[in-house]
């Protein structure tokens, strides 16, 4: 051990000396959520495509269905996911796993509200674990609930008409699709907040079951880890870069004539990448709060975060040079696995954006696991929620390291002495 | 202290040491001296265990090196032919990483690596990064970090090549103490004089081989009392057999066209034999002698010269 840290005391002060594509590794990330920061910070729904919002119609009246109806026309459309759930017990559970962004419950005296004249309201859940996705919801059915109020003052004498309509025990849904494709194209145009909102939104945040910080998910806070993940990837290669490299310059040569044993300096390299990497995350960390005013959650989960997903970063990397003979190679194989795992774990898009086959495939990333516990933690989310992906990347981590350590034994063995 | 028997080494085709046997005794040096591929690094990389031998076996303190690898390392000393540092370090941060590695540590390695520097004259520098150094400044860093930990067997590969001569001066001397102090030293070197200057035995080695192996003195018993004459000029290999077989004593180390190798009793023989050559009308451009030493030994054993 004494000789592993000797090793790794020495590879971070060649680091210290040259640290030039390190700091330029960590720039990367901070100049992308600086500039994400900018182009997306106003209008956050850029950034993410279609809210999945469930809805449970208690009402189950033509104004009901003609509500969610025009929820799904034209623009709203491509913004608003809208899943119908039977019951809201089911609706809450699902909410609570996570299936959906905001949960938005008409209730049973919305249509009848709405014939006498009265303000009604809907109701909209929204998911405590997500912010500014229920929050693009949220507007959306208050604009949609103003254009709604708007549309029964203007057309009160051709909703007399439907009122007929109404009367009959079953309305087919073409019908009802026609009516509200036609309410939405003549009201385009009628300036919606010259008329005083006749439904009114209530909405209410999902209590939780702890009480925890209620921070929120900000552009910034997705963007930084989601890219930082990626970058340490990068930093922790530089250190794994060395075995081949001492290698070939000798210095392995000269060690092993030493009482050094080689799977020692196998050792001191994750150990080295470990530091390297817990260095650079928290460097991130500390930019991130004071720069991008993230808040990160408790900080006692963070650095634990921090830790296990270095460690599963370095064990992954030394996994992935047991299949590397040369410089070249290391870099070829190891930027493209990086860029793709990037890629799929949702360092560069969000996973929500993609097919489902897809998110499945998402859970074999390390960034998606990395970006779950921070968002996790970023937003207050009870240990329970985080501890199984800290124990599971801590734990895979340390199965790559071990099982690289055996295999890279062997294989800086062969060929080394000439 | 090391004893090595019946030790053979190819890579692919080439043998490049081919069995070979000797013994070094405790604060002894030891010299390898041969040409470019002649084996010697493949013999220092087999006893430093670096290399797995394809036959035979290497003794160190009665310990197989195979069977008790670990303990050997840690008495052993290296100096590779290729240079093994950290070049972004600083020699005074390399010394004491590979010192501390070495098992050294506080005052102990301060102390010795305080001296080493000033012995191979680079105290003021000591705390400049290597890869700033010169080519020469570096084989002395290179050379020193061997010799740090005061290995009890010291393994030298050409240690002075590429190094001034006052700065040689220094690094032989210092072997030379660490020899007194017990430390057995194996050097190996295509430098005759270093050869001849530092060790106390010597085998010469050629393809693979050991030719001989001796004291200075034993080996110039090979070539007796004789010098060694080369000759050269415009004369085939019959003309020059002619004149040769016509002489008594003299013995051919090489004969070629317009090349001549032999060894004779120079005062006696000379003067007949540059008339031979001269009635057969042959021109001579170069005939020159060389007394016995290290280099006629070479001559006789292998048939050519060594160069530098
Ligand atoms: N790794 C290797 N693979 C193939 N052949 C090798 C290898 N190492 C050495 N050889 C061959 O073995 C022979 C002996 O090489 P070696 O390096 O021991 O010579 P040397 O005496 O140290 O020469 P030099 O004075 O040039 O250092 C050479 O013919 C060389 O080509
Ligand atoms: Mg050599």
């Amino acid at each position: 051990m004494k000789r592993v840290l000797l090793l790794t005391g020495k590879d971070f002060r060649r680091k210290w000396k040259n640290p030039v594509v390190i700091v330029g590794f960590l720039l990367i990330p901070v100049v992308f959520t600086f500039l994400f920061g900018i182009i997306f910070g106003s209008s956050e729904e850029n950034v993410l495509p279609s809210i999945k919002v469930l809805s449970v119609d208690q009402d189950q009246s033509l104004f009901s269905r003609l509500y969610l109806s025009t929820l799904t026309q034209g623009e709203l459309k491509d913004m608003i996911d809208l899943q119908s759930v039977p019951t809201e017990e089911k609706a809450r559970t699902l909410l609570n796993k996570g299936k959906a962004s905001a949960l938005m419950i008409i209730p049973s005296e919305f249509g009848d509200k709405i014939w006498a004249g009265e303000t009604t309201q809907v109701l909209l859940v929204k998911n405590p674990s997500e912010q500014f996705l229920p929050q693009i919801a949220e507007e959306i059915s208050d604009t949609t609930a103003l254009l709604f109020s708007a549309l029964f003052q203007v057309f009160s004498e051709e909703i007399d008409q439907i009122r007929e309509f109404s009367e009959q025990s079953e309305i087919p849904d073409q019908i009802i699709s026609s009516l509200s494709v036609k309410i939405k194209d003549r009201i385009q145009g009628i300036e919606k907040y010259v008329f005083p909102p006749v439904i009114s939104l209530k909405q209410i945040t999902q209590k939780k079951d702890s009480e925890s910080q209620n921070n929120s998910l900000t552009v910034q806070s997705y963007i930084l880890p989601a890219i930082s993940i990626m970058f340490l990837m990068f930093i922790c290669n530089i250190v794994f870069e060395d075995l081949l490299r001492e290698k070939e310059k000798g210095t392995l040569l000269r060690m092993s004539i030493s009482p050094l044993r080689i799977s020692e300096f196998i050792w001191s390299k994750i150990l080295a990448a470990v530091i390297i990497g817990v260095l650079c995350s928290l460097f991130l960390v500390i930019l991130g709060a004071v720069v991008f005013s993230i808040g990160w959650g408790r900080t006692d989960i963070l650095l634990l975060i921090v830790l296990c997903l270095n460690i599963l970063i370095a064990g992954f990397i030394a996994i992935l040079y047991t299949f590397i003979r040369t410089e070249r190679q290391a870099g070829a194989l190891l930027s493209s696995v990086i860029v793709v795992m990037a890629l799929l774990g949702g360092s560069m898009t969000p996973i929500s954006s993609f097919p489902l086959f897809i998110q499945k495939i998402s859970r074999f990333t390390i960034n998606y696991w990395g970006l779950e516990a921070f968002k996790k933690n970023i937003t207050g989310e009870p240990m329970g929620q985080i501890w199984p992906i800290v124990l599971g990347m801590l734990g895979a981590g340390i199965i790559f390291a071990f099982i690289s350590s055996l295999l890279l034994r062997n294989k800086l063995k062969r060929g080394l002495y000439r | 202290m090391l004893k090595i028997s019946h030790l053979s080494k190819s890579f692919d085709k080439v043998q490049a040491v081919n069995d070979i046997s000797l013994e070094v005794k405790q604060g002894e040096i030891f010299g390898f001296l041969g040409p470019n591929g002649a084996g010697k690094t493949t013999t220092i990389s087999m006893i430093a265990g670096l290399l797995k031998p394809d036959s035979g076996t290497i003794e160190v303190d009665s310990m197989n090196i195979q069977r008790s690898p670990q303990r050997i390392r840690g008495i052993m000393g290296v100096v590779p032919q290729d240079m093994a540092f950290y070049e972004e370090l600083t020699a005074r941060e390399n010394l004491r990483f590979w010192g501390r590695l070495q098992g050294m540590s506080g005052k102990d390695l301060e102390q010795q690596i305080q001296y080493y520097l000033n012995k191979i004259g680079l105290k003021g520098r000591e705390d400049d990064p290597l890869k700033k150094y010169s080519g020469g400044m570096k084989r002395r860093i290179n050379l020193i970090i061997g010799l740090l930990h005061n290995p009890r067997l010291l393994l030298l590969d050409e240690p002075t090549i590429g190094i001034d001569v006052q700065t040689k001066m220094s690094i032989l001397e210092s072997i030379r103490e660490a020899s007194q102090k017990g430390t057995t030293t194996v050097y190996t070197t295509h430098n005759l004089f270093e050869a001849e200057d530092l060790c106390d035995r010597i085998a010469i080695m050629d393809q693979g081989k050991i030719l001989a192996v001796g004291t200075l003195e034993e080996l110039i018993q090979i070539v007796g009392e004789k010098d060694i004459a080369l000759i050269q000029g415009e004369f085939s290999t019959d003309q020059a057999q002619k004149i040769i077989s016509q002489e008594k004593g003299i013995e051919v180390i090489t004969m070629k066209h317009g090349y001549l190798a032999i060894s004779l009793d120079a005062s006696k023989k000379i003067p007949s034999l540059m008339k031979s050559f001269f009635n057969l009308g042959v021109s001579m451009d170069d005939i020159s002698l060389k007394q016995p030493n290290l280099e006629s030994v070479f001559l006789k054993l292998t048939g050519r010269e060594l160069r530098e």
